[in-house]
């Protein structure tokens, strides 16, 4: 195990890692422009459909068997199996079955939280809203989604950090990511350029993760993110 | 419908060739076991640990922190790169396959049992305490039955997604349906590809409901939703059913355990017996 | 409410702690005698079709004569075979000759065409690893250049020579050792000059073939031996400046192994390695690749037809 370290430094030294098509920049970049785009697709995908369920307070158990199967599918099985239809298509090897992939998988998080977010808005709330006579659609936009914005967050964070780490799955259809690295290290015995990636992931992953974290503190200002752990399920850590 | 798939598919093989299925019956049921086994021993040994983790957090509260990134660290490194640096140590096998599923469970199962722990209310608490119980007893016979909502969701959410984590495990040997789908990979057989991904899906969904029963069972006063709230401890406080809210991936689990405050239910009927 | 609570809780403790003592007792690597006086032979296999087949040709082979053989899957972890060799998981695996000599000397490239040649190279860097090579068989398997029929046609390619000429713009489509594999991208560059690198696409070798059949990639790395080339009427370049070496299959077994049965396990072996051909190869995976038949079958029907059960 000492000695992987070492070589990781040896290659973090290297030319290699830093530079041309094989150096970690355009790989991270590469993987990050893969990631940025599924979270938006499944984003746009299951945004409108949750909140819609959510307003009319129906559709529980479709919510709950979503996210069931998406969490158990294998996502490299997926990825290959697209890949003959991809390819017949003109979709080409990587990105785009990789894309799907990552999309079906960021779905489920998104939907159901944002699912459970909208349901459960206080049916106080819902219906003094009505009472000050606001449409379904000011209700919608102007309560309901507002008070469900840090379940959303939650959702969308989930997914985010989970598209992030599951890109590498790409680099074994020709997607040059950071998983390439990952995957070529197998076989080497040199496992310098593994564990440089793999950390790098790791960070990456983390980082988009704390992000969220902090827009949701930002987003949602009115609600301090301790008075009411029913909105902000995401426990930080122990009440101090 | 199976003549429309093969005709996409403009090859002459099947989507699914029932055949070999039925040739197959005991490997795939070897498999199950297998699979099964793995998840069971993954998240057993991850409760003990997590649970060890999160009594000794609830205790000294700045270790939660370490902890807690401890775990999120591993959490995140790529399943196929902990397997690349683990395997040259400790070989092929259950090994290195335990080892990794076991470290993706400890961060939804130590939140989840902390934010439990935390979740329940500082004036039960201080009733104990007033009681006279010990601060260890009253960890064990107050706190952590309060929590069992939330631990219980953790649990459900961890064994969920270690099943899926499970099938990553082919490439060490120990992959339970994953050996289906590496070998249907590795030759363009797309009928153990999707028998080992159905499968997989349909163990995670059994065990899925296995827990929700598990959690109406234990948690009575949660099962109605919008039905009789107790509002003795917490006014206002909306009962939630426990509701998924995280997920996994197959080749790295990050999850933030999101469903276990959400999963945890104003408690009520601490003195009930 | 408490008392069933605690029960609970008890309750899944206990059941991750039964859990974790039934998964324990797992086939730990234990000594039982073999079936003949001396340790019981576990065969690695990688997780290509090739291997698995020849890992059960040998041991079925074994087993005829009495041995006690487990057969034992090396994953996707190439380089493990020699830390299971020394971890004593394995004493006997299926390889080949040129491809092992530059995988233990660091891909000096001093593996050639002849199969005796490379074996005197490659015994004693065995040797320093306390392992032995039997007979190596005339069956050959190396890696190949692949191109599609109307590729082949519109470019007017044969051999490697050819692609060094007029394939400077196609595509190769390789697992991703190939950057670093000496019968890859690196000998392609020193013996034809040919650099294809800024082509390259890393493939997982499962997703090669249908990637060359969709057009994806215009040439693929496949095995030799690969049964889909003659099924899809693929063309195999040929490699007529002599880059690829011998690739015979040649099993390596542990000394330890050797002498506890000593020309008893030489005989079986060679007996097996002198009977298998290129073509059996071919048609072994073919059965695999294509007809999608299981690998202990295969071994078991070719055993029977070579009168070696």
């Amino acid at each position: 195990m000492g000695e992987a370290w070492g070589q990781m430094w040896d290659y973090l030294g290297s030319d290699a890692a830093w530079s041309g098509r094989n150096g970690l920049p355009s790989l991270l970049w590469a993987h990050l422009q893969l990631s940025l785009a599924a979270l938006v697709l499944a984003t746009i995908v299951a945004l409108p459909p949750a909140i819609l369920l959510g307003h009319v307070r129906r559709g529980a158990l479709l919510a709950v068997s979503v996210v069931n199967i998406g969490r158990a599918v294998p996502s490299f099985a997926v990825i290959a199996l697209l890949l003959p239809f991809s390819l017949r298509w003109g979709f080409g090897l990587g990105f785009w079955p990789t894309l799907v992939a990552l999309v079906l998988l960021a779905i489920p998080p998104i939907f159901t939280n944002t699912y459970t977010g909208v349901r459960d808005v206080p049916a106080e709330a819902v219906e003094a809203a009505r009472g000050m006579g606001m449409q379904p659609g000011e209700l919608v936009r102007k309560v309901e989604v507002p008070v469900a914005l840090p379940l959303i967050l939650a959702g969308l964070r989930v997914s985010a950090v989970q598209i992030v780490a599951t890109a590498t799955l790409g680099a074994l259809v020709g997607y040059r990511c950071l998983g390439t690295p990952i995957v070529a290290g197998f076989t080497k015995s040199d496992k310098g350029s593994l564990l440089a990636a793999a950390i790098l992931v790791a960070v990456v992953a983390l980082l988009v993760d704390g992000l969220f974290a902090l827009s949701q503190r930002w987003l949602v200002p009115w609600r301090s993110a301790r008075s009411r752990p029913v909105d902000n399920p995401e426990p930080e850590g122990p009440t101090p | 419908m199976r003549a429309q798939v093969a005709h996409v598919l403009a090859a002459d093989e099947p989507f699914v060739r029932w055949s070999w299925v039925e040739d197959h019956l005991d490997d795939i049921r070897a498999d199950a076991i297998e699979h099964v086994q793995l998840t069971a021993l993954a998240v057993g040994i991850g409760f003990a640990l997590a649970m060890a983790m999160a009594l000794v957090a609830v205790r000294w509260r700045w270790t939660y922190g370490i902890l807690a990134g401890f775990c999120a660290v591993l959490y995140s490194i790529p399943s196929v790169a902990l397997f690349g640096i683990l395997v040259p140590i400790t070989g092929l096998g259950i090994v290195p396959a335990e080892i990794a599923l076991v470290g993706y469970t400890l961060l939804i199962l130590l939140r989840n049992i902390v934010a439990g722990i935390d979740g329940v209310p500082a004036h039960v608490r201080e009733a104990a305490d007033g009681m006279g119980y010990e601060p260890w007893r009253r960890v064990l016979r107050i706190d952590l039955p309060l929590a069992l909502p939330a631990i219980i969701a953790g649990l459900r959410i961890a064994t969920v997604t270690t099943v899926g984590l499970v099938t990553v495990a082919s490439l060490v040997g120990k992959g339970g349906f994953g050996n289906l789908i590496n070998d249907g990979l590795g030759r363009d057989f797309s009928t153990p590809v999707v028998v080992g991904t159905v499968l997989s899906v349909a163990l995670a969904v059994a065990l899925d409901i296995v827990f929700v029963v598990i959690e109406r069972w234990t948690t009575p006063w949660a099962r109605q939703e919008g039905g009789p709230r107790d509002t003795r401890l917490d006014p206002g406080a909306p009962v939630h059913t426990p509701l998924p809210v995280t997920i996994t991936t197959q080749a790295n689990p990050v999850a933030a355990a999101a469903a276990g405050a959400a999963g945890t239910a104003r408690a009520s009927g601490v003195g009930d017996g | 409410m408490r008392r069933q609570h605690k029960a609970v809780l008890a309750a899944s403790l206990a059941l991750g702690l039964l859990a974790a003592a039934c998964g324990g007792d797992d086939d730990d690597g234990d000594d039982d005698a073999g079936g003949r006086d001396g340790p019981a032979i576990s065969i690695g296999a990688q997780d290509f079709g090739e291997s698995a087949i020849l890992a059960e040709i040998y041991g079925q082979a074994l087993e005829a004569e009495g041995f006690e053989v487990r057969q034992q899957g090396l994953g996707g972890f190439r380089e493990l075979l020699f830390d299971t060799f020394e971890a004593g998981d394995i004493n006997l695996a299926p390889e080949y000759v040129a491809s092992e000599l530059e995988f233990l000397n660091g891909g000096a490239g001093e593996a050639t065409g002849d199969v005796d040649e490379t074996l005197a190279k490659l015994e004693p860097l065995l040797e320093e690893r306390g392992l032995v090579a039997f007979e190596p068989a005339d069956a050959v398997d190396t890696n190949s250049f692949v191109v599609t029929q109307e590729t082949a046609d519109e470019l007017g390619l044969e051999t490697l020579s050819d692609l060094a000429e007029k394939g400077q713009g196609l595509t190769l489509g390789a697992p991703q050792d190939c950057e670093e594999n000496a019968f890859c991208l690196p000998g392609l560059e020193r013996v034809y000059g040919l650099d294809l690198s800024d082509n390259f696409t890393p493939l997982e070798a499962g997703v090669i073939p249908t990637s060359l059949k969709e057009g994806a990639i215009d040439v693929a790395l496949l095995f030799s031996t690969d049964g889909r080339i003659a099924e899809e009427g693929w063309v195999l370049l040929e490699d007529d400046q002599g880059m690829l070496a011998a690739d015979n299959v040649v099993p390596v077994a542990t000394q330890e192994l050797v002498d506890a049965y000593g020309d008893d396990l030489a005989e079986v072996l060679n007996e097996v390695s002198a009977a298998l051909t290129t073509e059996d190869l071919i048609e072994l995976n073919r059965r695999y690749d294509i007809d999608k038949e299981d690998a202990d079958d295969i071994a078991a029907d070719w055993l029977r037809e070579n009168d070696l059960d």
